[in-house]
């Protein structure tokens, strides 16, 4: 990547600039005539030296600049692989402590000359356990999978309206016995967009499933569509529930970025939202306050492009 | 844009349930087919293959989630609509996750649910189509 330096057409004003002079300086010397016509080479010489080596000194310092914003990126790719990678060996290893705690457990067990039903029994808990903490091992490797799966979008005329509210009412039967209503206000006459169906209910899904473990108990959660220009819609879901701190705003999109407790959440949810809406090719934002509610807005085009997207 | 006939296989363990719908799709230009347990559904998916499964969450045995799993790596292109009797979020979340196209609660009104497999099968062309280009 070093080598395809951006600066690499600047460098043929090393050579243009002066050369251009140079041209316009010999025509003159000719017309002229010797005498003047010296002196002018003289000063278009001097011209051609000084300006050679500004140029050279500009092109120097774009290099540098460009090299220095290159490394940058790479600290900052460096350093997002290496919080990555921080939160996937956090995730992986909890769940293996406890497998490897069960399985000495569970040796103990065995050790015993004969065993009884209360060792066989705790055997059986032990392998349960194991069975879980597997199974949360796997949640964690299938969001990195999923995170890594760049698939393009399937894109197929989509009623945005009837989606989203398939998706309300599942999340409705659950959350109703707890007391949270579920309010909707969908734009009328929405036109049909051309999206992906299935990676659009994930991340309406999510969302939701956030909202309700937010809201906890007794509140409301509102599901809104709106068209607010042309080309463009946008699916609000918002909820009375805990809020977002004012310093987590800006990691909430982080992946492995979780304020559930371990093993309850993988903090995988929001980051997939994140990463499927911006293969969609829209945005997807968030307005919180702490004790109050949150509320997050996907911003999607009526139409995929493809290429503009990508 | 819509197949000819979709081939549907649906997974349910309620055999009244299964009967009812193969018969009605059945009726409604859709080569359906029933099975009634997962195992049954991979087994049979090994034989032919499938556009679109409906796929009931709540199995004894093997369940759907499992099924689906199974589903989506022996067929990755084979689309999932899974059937749910109870609205339970996470599950709905981990489906959708490993690839499912829609999560319907049962009872699903049989026009909207045969709308979906349309959909769905639609899909699976689409995605046919895209992989014999590349």
């Amino acid at each position: 990547m070093l080598n395809m330096l951006p600066t690499d057409s600047y460098r043929v004003y090393i050579l243009v600039v002066p050369l251009s002079i140079l041209l316009l300086a010999v025509p003159l010397w000719i017309y002229s005539g010797p005498g003047p016509g010296f002196a002018a080479l003289v000063v278009a010489a001097f011209c051609f030296f000084v300006i050679s080596s500004l140029v050279r000194k500009v092109v120097k310092a774009r290099e540098q600049e460009c090299l220095l914003d290159l490394q940058l990126i790479q600290s900052q790719k460096l350093a997002a692989v290496g919080e990555l990678s921080a939160g996937i060996a956090h995730e992986i290893n909890n769940p293996l402590a406890i497998i490897a705690q069960e399985v000495e457990w569970a040796r103990h067990q065995l050790q015993a000359e004969k065993p009884d039903g209360k060792s066989l029994a705790e055997l059986k808990d032990s392998l349960d356990e194991i069975t879980r903490q597997v199974d949360r091992c796997r949640e964690v490797t299938h969001g990195i999978l999923d995170f890594a799966r760049k698939r393009d979008p399937l894109v197929q005329s989509t009623e945005i309206n009837k989606l989203v509210e398939d998706m309300a009412k599942l999340v409705e039967r659950e959350v109703s016995h707890e007391g949270i209503c579920v309010i909707r206000q969908y734009e009328k006459d929405l036109p049909p967009a051309l999206t992906d169906p299935p990676l659009l209910r994930q991340i309406v899904l999510n969302l939701l499933n956030n909202a309700a473990y937010a809201v906890g108990q007794n509140g409301t959660i509102s599901v809104e569509t709106r068209m607010p220009d042309n080309g463009k819609i946008e699916i609000e879901i918002s909820d009375t529930g805990c809020g977002i701190p004012k310093e987590d705003l800006n990691r909430i999109f982080d992946p492995f970025f979780t304020t559930k407790p371990p093993g309850k959440g993988t903090g995988l949810g929001l980051s997939l939202c994140h990463s499927i809406v911006i293969r969609l090719g829209g945005t997807i934002a968030v307005q919180s306050e702490q004790g109050k509610g949150s509320a997050f807005t996907v911003r999607l085009p009526l139409e995929y492009n493809s290429h503009k997207s990508r | 844009m819509n197949i000819a006939k979709p081939k549907v296989l649906i997974v349910d363990d309620e055999q009244d349930f299964l009967e009812t719908i193969v018969k009605r799709l059945l009726k409604r230009q859709v080569d359906a087919t029933g099975v009634d347990s997962g195992r049954e559904a991979v087994r049979i998916l090994q034989e032919q293959s499938f556009d679109v499964v409906i796929l009931d969450v709540r199995m004894p045995g093997m369940d759907g989630i499992e099924t689906l799993m199974e589903i989506k790596k022996r067929s990755p292109l084979t689309e999932v609509i899974m059937l749910t009797g109870h609205g339970s979020i996470q599950l709905g979340v981990k489906g959708m996750q490993l690839g499912a196209f829609d999560y319907v609660i049962k009872p699903a009104e049989f026009d909207e649910l045969l709308e979906k497999v349309n959909q769905a099968a639609e899909r699976k062309m689409l995605h046919e189509e895209r992989v014999r280009k590349s």
